[in-house]
């Protein structure tokens, strides 16, 4: 699989839809150089599906792992997906990047298509707040189930509070550590 | 907080209790002896067979990402080191790549084979280290004794090579921090080997054992086709059949000039059954292709140069002015490890960072993997994939009725209280003499 076919496939599917894609290809290896490409692209939630379901009629697929930000007003996912493994230098990483409001962060989910989505998926739910439509299950999977807090969200009030607590104890403030030497 | 757990959870009893009358509900773990790490499982039984399982991960889970986003670069790579405590090699391996490809750092040759070699005694080390717990977990306490004796050596080589047995800091950004100079190659070729020379004894003690083999063909299978829809990775996947091994398909480093092949028991002249026995066999024949890999590189690794960046302090400036984001992957001894990262000018930390683990990847396989197996096989399953929690997750939980977060500063009050009871036993003269 090359770059090229899955970019072809994808804006043959989502046409103007797919936002400024970009191929990157590197030059890996010195005595049988090769080379591997990385497709970057963003899409809108409404187009993820049909994406998907796109690269996966092209050849077989993996999704890496969904890599998630707090930008502001928005919140960032990044679809990391191998697709054509198998084969010598045959596989391109695809990432789709998507951004959706703070007010409304839903998401299709990917469960009904690839069901091996399910734990990044959870992961993003505890840890950004987005809401996956149509996920199987959506019980914390690596917090506690009391923790109140997304981590990775910045505007958490909360979540302060809790690094606050973790960086007095490191003596980046004055309580905390100053205190445990004087007990120790 | 969003979703309570409990009605949900309730839901799912009712399910399981009306679909079978007979099941009996056994929780075991986040502490039990199928794996020395945390993590639970909740099994509905009927008679000695499972009926469905829930997995709960979550009890070792560190916050290392968040950390991550604090610190500099540099400072990153040894956390990252510190993810995972058995293929410590694996996270730095990954992200520096995603950085070098974030920052536009060219690596010299040389250092691309020594991540190599480094990679490679990791994945001996550890596939010998799982065949151990393995044996363990079947019983069979002579072979987990005889193969992590036999594991020694590559320990000593690795401490040899990097100063250290576990967590080497030798990736750094631009290359590698230590040489293999050639003075070392014979000590490292004899290492080969003495593996090469156990193959043979591997393949009687593990393969041809009717007691092994008893105890894992037809146990733990995962089918090709849940192996690809679940997205499994590593040993798990290529037992299953899956040639995906990302050293093959998206090389980097030295890999594509090793010409490194996916295995899968096909190689080894079996049908693929995607069984617990077929994980032993693809873990033994990576086994040999490490050594193989190993020498290849002895052979054709090019002089020259090991870092782009000799003084460390130029490297941090480099990446404080780099901007943009990388992916970096690497095909760890239990499957695919990818990290991600974006850096921005003027910051010394990444803004963001992802780690994924292949454990993370090997969850989801095990619900299939569990599914009407026996009780007694619950162990064997569970270390099949070559589970590693502490590495997927990255707050400390007691459990005692109800879930509680232990912080720091009372686990380090109560390690205090328990030096203040023995020093109170030893007397003031030892107190003295000890500075305590």
């Amino acid at each position: 699989m090359r770059a090229g076919e899955v970019l072809a496939a994808l804006q043959g599917r989502l046409g103007e839809r797919l936002r400024n894609p970009e191929v990157k290809a590197e030059t890996v290896g010195y005595r049988r150089p090769r080379e591997r490409e990385c497709l970057w692209a963003e899409i809108a939630r409404e187009d993820l599906l049909e994406a998907v379901r796109t690269l996966k009629e092209l050849a077989p697929l993996h999704i890496s792992i969904i890599s998630g930000a707090d930008v502001g007003d928005r919140i960032e996912l990044i679809y990391h997906f191998a697709v054509g493994y198998g084969t010598e230098t045959g596989e391109v990483m695809v990432n789709l990047r998507l951004t959706v409001p703070k007010d409304d962060p839903v998401v299709p989910s990917l469960c009904d298509l690839i069901p091996g989505a399910q734990t990044t998926e959870r992961e993003k739910i505890e840890f950004l707040g987005v809401e996956f439509q149509g996920i199987p299950d959506t019980r914390k999977l690596f917090l506690p189930d009391d923790l109140a807090v997304h981590p990775w969200r910045k505007d958490e009030p909360e979540l302060a509070g809790y690094v606050r607590r973790t960086v007095a104890w490191e003596e980046k403030g004055d309580e905390g550590k100053g205190e445990a030497r004087r007990e120790g | 907080m969003r979703e309570k757990v409990k009605p949900e959870e309730k839901a799912e009893a009712n399910e399981i209790a009306q679909a079978c009358s007979t099941c009996f509900e056994v929780p075991i773990g986040p502490i039990h002896p199928a794996l020395k790490e945390g993590i639970r499982f909740t099994f509905w039984i009927e008679g000695e067979r499972i009926r469905k399982v829930d997995i709960r991960p979550g009890f070792m889970h560190r916050g290392i990402e968040f950390m991550g986003t604090k610190r500099n670069l540099i400072q990153v790579l040894y956390l990252a080191e510190r993810i995972c405590g058995i293929c410590s090699i694996s996270h730095p391996l990954a992200i520096v790549q995603a950085v070098e490809q974030a920052a536009g750092i060219e690596v010299p040759p040389r250092a691309q084979y020594i991540r190599v070699i480094i990679g490679e005694l990791e994945r001996i080390h550890s596939h010998l280290l799982w065949a151990g717990v393995a044996a363990h977990e079947l019983g069979f306490d002579t072979l987990l004794h005889y193969v992590w004796k036999v594991r020694e050596p590559v320990l000593d080589i690795l401490e040899d090579l990097t100063g250290n047995r576990i967590n080497y800091a030798i990736p750094i950004y631009g290359g590698v921090r230590r040489d293999v100079p050639p003075e070392k190659y014979p000590v490292l070729k004899d290492a080969l080997r003495y593996y090469r020379s156990l193959v043979d004894d591997f393949v009687n003690f593990f393969l041809r054992d009717p007691s092994i083999e008893a105890r894992t063909r037809g146990v733990g299978v995962l089918t090709p086709a849940e192996a690809d829809s679940l997205c499994a990775v590593g040993p798990t996947a290529r037992a299953s059949g899956l040639r995906k091994d990302v050293r093959q398909d998206w090389p980097y480093f030295a890999y594509p000039d090793l010409e490194v092949k996916a295995i899968t028991p096909e190689d080894m002249g079996l049908e693929v059954r995607g069984d617990v026995y077929d994980r032993i066999v693809v873990r033994l024949l990576e086994v040999v292709q490490s050594i193989e890999i190993i020498e290849r590189c002895l052979e054709e690794m090019p002089d020259g140069e090991i870092t782009a960046f000799p003084k460390v302090a130029a490297l941090l400036a480099h990446l404080k002015k780099a901007e943009g984001e990388g992916i970096g992957r690497h095909e760890a001894p239990r499957g695919e490890v990818i990290h991600y990262i974006r850096l921005q000018a003027g910051e010394e930390a990444p803004v963001v960072w992802k780690v994924k683990a292949p454990t993370y990847s090997n969850l989801m396989p095990w619900y299939p993997m569990f599914r009407d197996q026996e009780i007694a096989d619950i162990p064997i399953v569970a270390a099949s994939i070559d589970p590693c929690i502490c590495c997927m997750e990255r707050v400390q939980i007691v459990r005692d009725g109800r879930a509680e977060t232990m912080w720091r500063e009372e686990l380090l009050r109560l390690s205090w209280d328990k030096t203040r009871r023995i020093v109170g036993g030893l007397g003031a003269s030892h107190v003295a003499r000890e500075g305590i």
